[in-house]
Parts: structure tokens; C-alpha cells; sequence
């Protein structure tokens, strides 16, 4: 047993936590907020130069060929900074899709993804939309809401034909087929940006049909919900790191707040937390990287702790703040508001609960 | 009024918010921006004062309704199940109203009481400061005597409504060469006086209340002091006492078990509707059992402030529960929604909207005394185990 | 990343297995015991021996020390394959082999160590542990039993208490106040005790569940020798901190006596009540199977040299609990039939035996309140707690009841 990253893992995940703490800043965060763009373009192009799209693109089609693995930390540095960028939806859900698929298109569509020109929405194909493809491959109907949707460049979308066989299809956005928007309505998390589209005989690509889409959206829920407890998992250590270094800060009746064992104990219980969630986590890595068949129960188990982890932290680090956490300048907000966000994308906790008891035998 | 009489006041009452409210409340609000909401607002708190529901337990000499404790809560109850602009009043009718009342001399309570019952002033409540809030004694705000009166200088911070506000009641740091507790001083001012500047502070999520108070030598007459010279900490408890048992919304302006029961009926959990999931249904289990529990506590504490007895601490209990309660069932009914939770309209009333109603749930534990506080409260009052340790008491404010 | 046994690991395991199916034979079925049976030491001690002649009695440790000089990853491998029988391990023997020769080894004479840590790895010497009295639990260092000087000996008085196996232990290990002038952690020593010395009355105490595992241990004029003193005069406090730190990492009182969640899932499937607590069920299963995952990393850093952190003593603290949330959880399925006691229902006494057992769990070895102080101070860094006993000489503190 080896239940650990290993040292060249580690590094990349440090260098990406040097990296995204100097640029992803809180500072940046509001910005973003403010200037109403659609996700961090500047950053997202740091991320280009630094190979991430294409981190997990096999270097035959021009990507770093790295694993799964690698993946996980920098989810987890994602979540820690809460960077506004579709790097979930490009990086973890699109490129593992495009890959098990195959053929022309979706090996042209890894390499626009690998050279930083693709940025791609994929739409949960649990969410309950149904759209039907009609003759030549044309899509008509509408779809919300859907992260990027209204500014990535292609979506990878389930749909079904006439005869109700499950088709994966890929389609590029920009097309007169297709009209987008962003959601008006307020999103819960302001970091990030929901869209819109309504097709119209748009044209699609289909990249896999029948059995085989069944199989793979299967295997891209268990993926995002080991993924997205690295993102939860980053996003509540350092709510829990930010709870911490306020209540050292700090002082009620002569004494730091961190002294009082309320706030002490409320920590502790949160770190204690985290490192369940972390081990959790792991051993959803450690799954999907094997491709065990231990892997449903492993990614619910992940995915449920990461859920509940991250909303205590981040409950806590803003109770911990006192009238400040609820302001726009304390930043706790990102914080609680993602915690909410990420508890229902890829299926709520109700759902996650169910799938993990049918694992117990 | 025996219960015969309380209960055809109470059918009255109930009439006539069924007639009147519809006007003033859901589709009536939708839609409007915070300063017409306020304008409908104090429209509505003038009529209420016309027939006698402003401010029940207030003499009407001064248009408040001349009632009863009882009246007042059974009357609450019933218009909380009317989504009303009652908000922006809370603070103004629930502290710095019953304080004026205590404290304020014949002709001022004549000239402003009637006003602020009406809605047309609004009063805040200027105590908390960047280093002080739950350790409200170590405010900084320094008073020093001016001839017949006093200058204010320094900082406010978390003031609801100042931005509306008429008048607020203020606790100063009037010396600082002796103990924090002792050298403390409370008035009342005008918000308009030279030297008061307002700012909004943006908060996590839709339209704001709170604010910065900055003031710059700003003078207040002594005949606006409350209380003795450096006895301002015993009226400012006396303040926030009363406080704790304004909040008498059950579901503490959070959605409702009743709207949980809607929302549940809606959703599905797989193939079945979400309320007959046993999960559901053992959360709302809970949340009533707990209901029924504070509504027992809340009506004796409330007797016993009407049989003249001071609120006893059990007020924290309430607060301190419902707070947490209304997270709860915010993030559950949110569970419930999917992904359709994640688009919200920030101007949906919270008590209606899951999303606004868990958004809006974190200063509910931190403002009116947090959590940890009320918890330190009930250790400390009712199961009478010992204080923290306080390292600053009996030293001198100046020596901290 | 590799969660399986490497081919060094899966060659030991199956060595376990071959060696296990020849030697503990005996223990397929539960052993014929009522719970509290203090025979069960002696079973204890007997097996102790043959997993000594296996060559399995301290396998992490080096070969020098009679150890085998595996690594800690083999010595769960071990405990994992004998787990699945129901051998009678346990404090009787652990406290020797996991708390005192541990301290013996960091802090004991050349003498002392050839003396007590060979003999108690073999199942020679059982151990107590004669720490807590009635005025130190949490606070260990305010013990009273005051040890004075006489000779070549030390004249010990006192009382301690929740002195776990005394009434089947050969040795102790006492901590004792030998100078009651100094601040109280400084005043401290510490002593090995041989338990049939006159003078020493053990007094079974009853616990919650009936059973008597713990006692009161009366000290009178009881003589110890200068050479049976571990460490120096007055540094008794640093050579207790490594029993210590042996003990939170040890214990997490995993055993077949006690329900996991699966088995609380499968009961609540039975019963028709799986659906109505699905969250939380899913959410005490996280916890446990967290935990189980915690301690695969730790092993990996153990197995890699590195220091354990301050978060190891999460192991006791989140069993501890899992087990109390998860045992109620079980009885109030199990209805009326949970509340005899007397039952012939293995289940029903499993969750009843995990119910009472986690209550104890949550206080002995570090208490929960205690664990969430070191994980808040040296895990977090946030400030100690506020302490009115520094500095002031042991004699003149403030005493409660
Ligand atoms: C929406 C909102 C509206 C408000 N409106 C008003 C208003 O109109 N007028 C006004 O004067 N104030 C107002 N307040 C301020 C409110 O009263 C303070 O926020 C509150 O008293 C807490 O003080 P603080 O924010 O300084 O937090 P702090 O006191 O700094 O507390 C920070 C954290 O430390 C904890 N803590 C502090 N001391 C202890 C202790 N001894 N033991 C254990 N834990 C401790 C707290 O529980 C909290 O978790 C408002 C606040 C909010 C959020
Ligand atoms: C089954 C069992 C077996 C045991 N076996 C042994 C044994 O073999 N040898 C031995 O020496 N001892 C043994 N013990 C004793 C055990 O080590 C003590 O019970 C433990 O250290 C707690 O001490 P206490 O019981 O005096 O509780 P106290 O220390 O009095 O604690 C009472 C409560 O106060 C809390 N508390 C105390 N201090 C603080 C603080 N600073 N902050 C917050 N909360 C605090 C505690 O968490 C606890 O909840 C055993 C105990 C049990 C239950």
C-alpha cells in the first residue's frame, strides 16, 4: 500500500497553489464580479500556457498525458481559490468524454481542447432535459441551465433519436443554429456563469450512440463527484485557514476569539472534518485511477463528504467572522454561496445517500 | 379583556388585515425597489396606526393601540402570514421606541413617538463598531462635554436603516480613564445633525441595510442623554433585552414548516414526491416538535413581561434555535430544488423563497448577539455555570 | 497512488493467513466468555506467547529490540488477518506491549529494558496503568499519590482510579508526586510497580454495563525500589507523555464485539428503516469509512518515516463517536427488544456492548473536549487555554471536588 500522491504529484499541485494564490486572488474575484465577463479569460489563458487543458490530453493529440491523479490536486486548487474559469466542465468532464467516445471528431476536439482555442460546456445528463435529434443529425429544443453554456465553445450534450436511442453530441456553439444567453436571473455563485441556448436545427456531431453513452455518462458522474470533492475539499481548507487566521485576529473581552473554546472546539470539529473528507477523497482518486469496481461506492463516499464538509466550513468560517463575514469585503461569501452550488451540481445529497447504501451489502 | 373578548378583537383584527393587506403585500410588493417598498411601508404603518395595530402595547395618546401583551402577539401572528414592507421598522419599533418611551421627557415623547409608530420616522441603533460588537463594552466613540451638550466623534459600523433614519440611540465612550463597563454615556440624536455621515455597506447578496455611521464632532444636547453619565452599558442592556424578544417570527423571517410542506409536496426524490420521503418528513418532524416547544417558551416569557416581570434569559434559547432552524430548512428545501436552486431573485420575500431565505440566514446567528454568545448566556444565566475568563475586567478603558 | 497490497505486502499477508489457519485454530468460534470475564487475560497472555514464538509479537519494531523489523503497514496486515478471528487480544495485554514498553524502550536503563521489554512482548508480564486518580483525569499532572524517599526505596500512598486489568496485571506503571513544592508538572515521577507488592489493594469498580474492567487501586506504604524508577527524579511528567503519545496513537478499540455501519445499514434495511434515515446513515458511513482511509495515509507516512501530526488522535475521536451515534442509532431500530440486556441476539448485544462501551471511549485516553484542545492548539495554532495553575507550586493550587 502506497495511500498517497506522489512527490512529483505533490510539486504540481504546490507549484499550481503558488501559482493560483498569487493570480486567483480575492482582489480578482470581485473584478471579475464587477466586470460582468463571462469567465476569466486572462486567467484561463494563464492556464493555456501552463499546459492545464490539456493536462490530461494524450500527447499524441498534443496534451501533457498525465492521469487522473494529477487531476484530483488541481481540482483541489481550483476549489481553494474558487477560480472563475470552465475548467471543470473542459478539463475534468470533456476531456474524459471526448477520449472514451473516440473518432475523427473528438480527436480534433482533444486537440483544440490541449492547444487552449476550446472551451467546452457539458450539460449534466442527469438534469432532466430531454432534446431529440431529428434528421441530419439537427438538434432543435432548449436547454438550461448550464454552466458556460453561453460562452463556451462547443457543448457536449446527451440527447435521444426519434426511436429513443441515447446519442452523445457534440456542438459548436457558434452557429446560426444555435442562440445563447446568459442567465439574467441572479446565480447563487457569483464566480461563476450559467447560460442558456435554444437550438434551432443546429448542427451537431454525434460521438457515441446507444449502450456506449449509457456506460459513459455513468462514468462521468462517478468522475465529477470524485473531482468535484477535490474542489470541495480545497474550497473548505481554506475557508477553514481563513476561519482560523480571523480568530487569532481578532479580540473580544481582552482576549483573541480563537481562545474561547466555542470557536476552538467549532474548529477543530471542522478540521476534523476535513480530513475525513480528504481521506475520503483519496480514496475516490485512488478508484477512479485504478478504475476499481469499487469506484460508485467510492465516488459517493467522496461526494457526500465533500458536500457536508464544505458547508460546515464555510458556515463556520463566516459565523466566525462575526457581522463582517456577512459582508461583499470579507469574502466568506464566495465561500458559503460555492458550498451551496457544488452541493447540487452532479446530484444532490439525497441522491449521493441513496447510491451509497446500495453499495453496502 | 377576558379570553371571549380577546378572541372577537382577534376576529376583528383578522378581518380587517384581509380586507387591508392584500394592498400592501406579495404582488403588491413585487418588483418595487427598496425605496418604494419603504414608501408602501410606512403607508401601511400609518394605517395600522389609524386602527389601533401600531405598536399594540403602546398608548394610543401616542398612536400606538393601547392593548395588550396579547393582543400584540396574536396580532404579529397573524400578519406574518402576510408577506407585508414591515422590515425596514423592526429594529426602530422593537428597541429605540420602547427605550424613548422609558427615557424620553412628556414633550418629546408627544413630538416623536407618534411619528415613528406612523412609519413616518425611522430610528436606528447605533452600538456596534469595527472593534466592538459582541464585546460591545469596548466601543470607542468618544463623547466629551461641550457646554450644555456633548461632541461625537468616531466610527459605527452594521447600523440597519441608517440610511433612512431619523433618529437614532447611540452608546459613547464618555471616559476612558475608568473601567470599560463604567465609562460609558447613551443619548439619543437626530441623523440629520451636522457631522453625520452615512455609508452603505455592500453585502453578500441583494439590496443592503447596513452601514457605516461616521461622525464628525457631532453635537448632541445633554437633554438627549438616557440614563446617567457613565451608566450607558446598564440602558444599552436594558436596550438589547428588549431585543431579544422583538424577533417573534417563528420561522424567523425564513420560510415557514408550512412552506416547507409546499415545497416538499412539489419535489421528488426518484419516483415519489419528496414529502413522502421518510428523510423529509423526519426533518419536519423535527422542525415542529421544536415549534411547538418555543411557542410555549415564547408565550410564557412573554406573560411574564406582561405581568411587568423583566424578559428572563430564556429569550436566547429562542434566537438561538430559530436562527439555526431556518438554515436548515433553507438548505434542505434548496436540497430539494436541484439544480433550479442554483437562479434565485434576490427581491423574492424570504419567507416564501428557499434561496433567500438561507442566503439571508448567516447574520440572523451573528446579529442581536451570535451564537456562541447566547450559548455563553444560557451557560452562564440558566444553568449558572462560571464566566470566561476576562482579562479586561476593573482595568481602565485606556489601559487595554 | 496504490491502495492494494504491494507484492512484498500481499507475500506477508498470505504468510499471516497460512500461519494463522495452523495456530489459531482455536479461536474460530467467539470465545465461551460472558462479556467482563477476566479469564479472558489469561487467554490473552497465552496467546501473546504464541504470537511471540510465531515471530509476530512486535513485528514494526527492530530486530535488536526482539522486534522483527517489518514495517508498521505489516503490523495492520497482521492485526487485519487476525481479526478475523476471534482472538483474544486486548488491554490486558496491549497496555504492556502498546504503553509500557514503549516508555521502558525510550526512557528505561539498559537493565530495566532487558528486564521488562523482552518478558512482556513474550506474554511474561501483564501491565496496568496507574495514571488517573480521583482529582487527575484530564489534568493528569494535578495526581496526588505522593511517593517519598526512604533509603534505597520509595514509600508510595495514595489512590488511583479506572486502573483498567489491575486486578489481573503483574506490573504498573505509577505516576507519583515525589515533591508537592514545585509547580505540578515539574514535582512528578515515575516508577514501575511490581503488583503483588504488600500494600496494594485493588478494588473492583462496577461500570455502566455491569462489568468491572476498571478498578480503585488503594496505595499503602508500599515500597518501591530506587531501580525500578523510570527516568529521573522529578521528569516523571516527560517519560508519562510518552505513554501518552503511544496510547491516542493506538487506540481505537476497533473489536468483532462491536457494530460497524454496514451492519447498522443492513439492520435498518431489514427493518424497513433504511430509507427514512438515508442521509444519515450515508453520512455516519462517510465518517467511518473516512477514518478507515485516514489511517491508510498515516500508515503510508509512518511507512515512509515521517512523523505522525497532531491530527492522529483523530483515530479514538471519531471511532469513539461513530460508535456512539451509530450504536444509538441501531437500538432505537431494534425497539423494545434493545432494552434487555440479557439477550441470546448476538446483534442486539453488539449494539447495546457498542453503546455503552462508546461512552467510555469518548473520555478514557483523552477525553473528546481534550482531543479538540490539541487539535485547535497544534494543529490550527490557536492559543492554549487559559490556565490558573502556572507557575504556582503544586501545593498551594485551588482543589475542587
Ligand atoms: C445584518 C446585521 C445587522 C446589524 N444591525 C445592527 C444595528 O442596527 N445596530 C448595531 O449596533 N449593530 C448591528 N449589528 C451588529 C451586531 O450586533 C454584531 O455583528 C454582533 O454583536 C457581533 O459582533 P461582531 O460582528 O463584532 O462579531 P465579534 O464579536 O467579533 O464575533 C466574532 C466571532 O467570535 C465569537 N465570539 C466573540 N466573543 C466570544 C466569546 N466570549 N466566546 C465565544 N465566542 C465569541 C462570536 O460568536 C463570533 O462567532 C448588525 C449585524 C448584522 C450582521
Ligand atoms: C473505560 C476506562 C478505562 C480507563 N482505564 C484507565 C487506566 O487503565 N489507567 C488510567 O490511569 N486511567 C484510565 N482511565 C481514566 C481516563 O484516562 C480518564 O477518565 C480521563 O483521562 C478523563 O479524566 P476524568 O475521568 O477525571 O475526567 P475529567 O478530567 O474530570 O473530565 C470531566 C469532563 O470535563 C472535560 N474537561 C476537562 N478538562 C477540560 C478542559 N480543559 N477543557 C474542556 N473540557 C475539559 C472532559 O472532557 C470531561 O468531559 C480509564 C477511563 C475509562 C473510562
Amino acid at each position: 500500500m502506497n495511500f498517497d500522491f506522489s512527490d512529483d504529484q505533490k510539486m504540481l499541485a504546490d507549484h499550481a497553489r503558488q501559482f493560483l494564490g498569487e493570480t486567483c486572488t480575492f482582489d480578482r474575484l470581485r473584478e471579475f464580479v464587477a466586470s460582468g465577463e463571462d469567465y476569466d479569460r486572462a486567467l484561463w489563458q494563464q492556464m493555456v500556457e501552463l499546459g492545464w487543458p490539456g493536462l490530461s490530453v494524450p500527447e499524441a493529440a498534443g496534451g501533457l498525458g498525465l492521469g487522473v491523479l494529477e487531476l484530483c490536486l488541481l481540482s483541489e486548487e481550483i476549489g481553494r481559490v474558487l477560480a472563475p474559469v470552465p475548467f471543470f466542465s473542459t478539463v475534468c468532464q470533456a476531456v474524459p468524454l471526448l477520449e472514451q467516445a473516440g473518432g475523427e471528431v473528438a480527436d480534433s476536439l482533444l486537440a483544440r481542447i490541449a492547444a487552449g482555442t476550446c472551451t467546452v460546456a457539458v450539460a449534466n445528463p442527469d438534469q432532466g432535459h430531454s432534446l431529440e435529434l431529428g434528421g441530419n443529425s439537427c438538434l432543435d429544443g432548449a436547454l438550461a441551465p448550464v454552466a458556460w453554456l453561453h460562452c463556451a465553445d462547443v457543448l457536449l450534450v446527451t440527447a435521444s433519436e426519434t426511436d429513443g436511442t441515447a446519442v452523445l453530441l457534440s456542438v459548436e456553439l457558434d452557429q446560426p443554429g444555435v442562440q445563447r444567453e446568459r442567465l439574467a436571473a441572479q446565480v447563487l455563485d457569483s464566480v461563476s456563469a450559467w447560460g442558456a441556448a435554444h437550438f434551432d436545427k443546429a448542427l451537431t456531431t454525434v460521438l457515441a450512440r446507444g449502450e456506449l453513452v449509457v456506460a459513459l455518462n455513468h462514468k462521468l458522474r462517478l468522475r465529477s463527484a470524485v473531482l468535484l470533492a477535490f474542489e470541495q475539499l480545497g474550497g473548505a481548507d481554506s475557508a477553514c485557514t481563513m476561519a482560523r487566521d480571523y480568530s487569532l485576529e481578532r479580540y473580544t473581552f481582552g482576549r483573541q476569539i480563537g481562545g474561547y473554546q466555542a470557536i476552538k472546539h467549532k474548529l477543530a470539529d471542522v478540521r476534523v472534518a476535513i480530513e475525513l473528507a480528504r481521506s475520503n477523497a483519496y480514496y475516490g482518486a485512488w478508484a477512479l485511477y485504478t478504475d476499481s469496481p469499487e469506484l460508485p461506492r467510492a465516488a459517493a463516499l467522496a461526494r457526500i463528504s465533500g458536500t457536508e464538509t464544505f458547508t460546515l466550513a464555510a458556515e463556520e468560517n463566516l459565523q466566525v467572522h462575526g457581522g463582517i463575514g456577512y459582508t461583499w469585503e470579507a469574502n466568506c461569501h464566495f465561500y458559503y454561496q460555492r458550498a451551496r452550488l457544488l452541493a447540487v451540481a452532479v446530484g444532490g445529497p439525497d441522491q449521493w445517500a441513496a447510491e451509497l447504501l446500495e453499495s453496502i451489502r | 379583556m377576558n379570553p371571549q373578548e380577546l378572541n372577537d378583537w382577534l376576529a376583528t383584527a383578522r378581518n380587517w388585515l384581509q380586507e387591508q393587506a392584500p394592498d400592501y403585500s406579495g404582488k403588491a410588493r413585487q418588483g418595487l425597489t427598496m425605496d418604494e417598498d419603504l414608501a408602501l411601508g410606512r403607508r401601511w404603518q400609518a394605517l395600522k396606526s389609524d386602527a389601533g395595530y401600531a405598536c399594540i402595547t403602546l398608548p394610543r395618546q401616542y398612536d400606538g393601540g393601547g392593548g395588550t401583551e396579547m393582543q400584540k402577539i396574536l396580532f404579529e401572528a397573524e400578519e406574518k402570514t402576510w408577506d407585508l414592507p414591515n422590515t425596514y421598522f423592526g429594529i426602530s419599533l422593537g428597541m429605540p421606541v420602547p427605550m424613548l418611551l422609558r427615557y424620553g421627557s412628556e414633550a418629546v415623547k408627544d413630538e416623536l413617538l407618534p411619528k415613528a409608530i406612523r412609519g413616518e420616522h425611522i430610528w436606528c441603533q447605533l452600538f456596534s463598531e469595527p472593534a466592538a460588537g459582541s464585546d460591545l463594552a469596548a466601543l470607542t466613540l468618544k463623547a466629551t462635554r461641550d457646554g450644555d451638550g456633548w461632541r461625537l466623534n468616531g466610527q459605527k459600523l452594521w447600523t440597519s436603516w441608517a440610511q433612512y433614519s431619523d433618529w437614532g440611540i447611540i452608546v459613547t465612550r464618555s471616559d476612558p480613564t475608568v473601567p470599560k463597563h463604567a465609562g460609558l454615556t447613551y443619548f439619543y440624536l437626530d441623523m440629520k445633525s451636522e457631522g453625520v455621515e452615512v455609508r452603505t455597506i455592500r453585502k453578500l447578496a441583494g439590496e443592503s441595510e447596513i452601514n457605516e455611521v461616521f461622525f464628525n464632532n457631532v453635537y448632541v444636547p445633554d437633554s438627549q442623554r438616557m440614563g446617567e453619565v457613565g451608566g450607558g452599558f446598564k440602558v444599552a442592556i436594558e436596550t438589547l433585552m428588549v431585543e431579544r424578544y422583538a424577533v417573534s417570527d417563528e420561522a424567523c423571517g425564513g420560510i415557514s414548516a408550512e412552506r416547507f410542506i409546499d415545497i416538499a409536496a412539489r419535489a421528488r426524490i426518484g419516483s415519489r414526491p419528496a414529502l413522502e420521503d421518510g428523510e423529509v418528513r423526519r426533518l419536519l418532524a423535527d422542525t415542529l416538535v421544536e415549534r411547538q416547544g418555543l411557542r410555549s417558551i415564547h408565550r410564557r416569557a412573554m406573560e411574564a413581561i406582561a405581568a411587568g416581570h423583566e424578559p428572563g434569559p430564556e429569550g436566547a434559547i429562542r434566537k438561538l434555535l430559530i436562527a439555526k432552524r431556518r438554515l436548515l430548512l433553507g438548505a434542505a428545501a434548496m436540497d430539494l430544488m436541484g439544480p433550479d436552486a442554483l437562479l434565485y431573485d434576490s427581491s423574492a420575500a424570504q419567507s416564501n423563497d428557499p434561496v433567500n431565505a438561507w442566503i439571508e440566514a448567516p447574520p440572523i446567528r451573528i446579529a442581536g448577539g451570535t451564537d456562541e454568545i447566547l450559548r455563553n448566556t444560557i451557560a452562564e444565566k440558566v444553568l449558572r455555570l462560571p464566566q470566561d475568563h476576562r482579562p479586561d475586567k476593573g482595568v481602565p478603558f485606556n489601559q487595554l | 497512488m496504490d491502495f492494494n497490497d504491494s507484492p512484498e505486502e500481499a507475500a506477508f499477508r498470505q504468510e499471516v493467513k497460512t500461519w494463522l489457519a495452523e495456530n489459531a485454530q482455536a479461536y474460530r468460534e467467539p470465545l465461551p466468555l460472558g462479556p467482563g470475564d477476566i479469564r479472558i487475560a489469561e487467554m490473552g497472555r497465552e496467546w501473546q506467547k504464541i504470537k511471540a514464538r510465531g515471530g509476530y509479537a512486535a513485528i514494526s519494531w527492530p530486530t535488536e529490540a526482539g522486534g522483527r523489523g517489518a514495517t508498521p503497514i505489516e503490523e495492520v496486515i497482521f492485526a487485519e488477518e487476525e481479526n478475523r478471528y476471534h482472538v483474544p487480544v486486548g488491554p490486558f495485554v496491549g497496555i504492556g506491549v502498546g504503553l509500557a514498553v514503549p516508555t521502558i524502550r525510550a526512557h528505561g536503563t539498559p537493565e530495566q529494558i532487558e528486564q521488562f521489554a523482552h518478558p512482556t512482548l513474550m506474554g511474561d508480564i501483564l501491565w496496568c496503568q496507574l495514571f488517573s486518580e480521583p482529582a487527575a483525569g484530564s489534568d493528569l499532572a494535578a495526581v496526588r499519590t505522593r511517593a517519598q524517599r526512604d533509603g534505597d526505596d520509595w514509600v508510595v500512598n495514595g489512590q488511583k482510579v479506572w486502573t483498567s486489568w489491575a486486578h489481573t496485571a503483574d506490573w504498573g506503571i505509577l505516576l507519583a508526586r515525589t515533591d508537592p513544592e514545585q509547580v505540578k508538572h515539574k514535582g512528578l515521577t515515575f516508577f514501575l510497580l511490581d503488583m503483588r507488592t504488600p500494600g496494594i489493594d485493588v478494588r473492583p469498580i462496577r461500570s455502566i454495563s455491569g462489568e468491572s474492567e476498571f478498578n480503585e487501586v488503594f496505595l499503602t506504604d508500599v515500597r518501591i525500589p530506587d531501580r525500578c524508577r523510570l527516568g529521573e527524579v522529578g521528569a516523571g511528567w516527560g517519560v508519562a507523555m510518552t505513554t501518552l503519545m503511544n496510547e491516542r496513537a493506538n487506540s481505537t478499540g476497533e473489536s468483532l464485539l462491536l457494530p460497524d455501519v454496514s451492519s447498522l445499514v443492513r439492520l435498518a434495511r431489514e427493518r424497513g428503516l433504511a430509507e427514512k434515515n438515508q442521509r444519515e446513515l450515508a453520512a455516519l458511513y462517510a465518517r467511518e469509512q473516512g477514518l478507515k482511509y485516514f489511517q491508510a495515509r498515516q500508515l503510508t507516512a509512518l511507512s515512509r518515516g515521517e512523523q505522525l501530526g497532531p491530527m492522529s488522535v483523530i483515530s479514538k475521536l471519531v471511532f469513539a463517536n461513530v460508535l456512539q451515534d451509530g450504536s444509538a442509532m441501531g437500538l432505537d431500530m431494534l425497539g423494545l427488544e434493545a432494552a434487555f440486556l440479557a439477550t441470546e441476539d448476538h446483534r442486539v448485544t453488539r449494539f447495546q456492548y457498542g453503546y455503552q462501551w462508546a461512552a467510555a471511549l469518548r473520555i478514557a485516553g483523552g477525553a473528546d473536549e481534550i482531543l479538540k484542545n490539541q487539535i485547535a492548539e497544534r494543529e490550527l495554532g490557536l492559543p492554549g487555554e487559559i490556565r490558573a495553575d502556572k507557575g504556582v507550586p503544586f501545593s498551594q493550587l485551588p482543589v475542587g471536588r
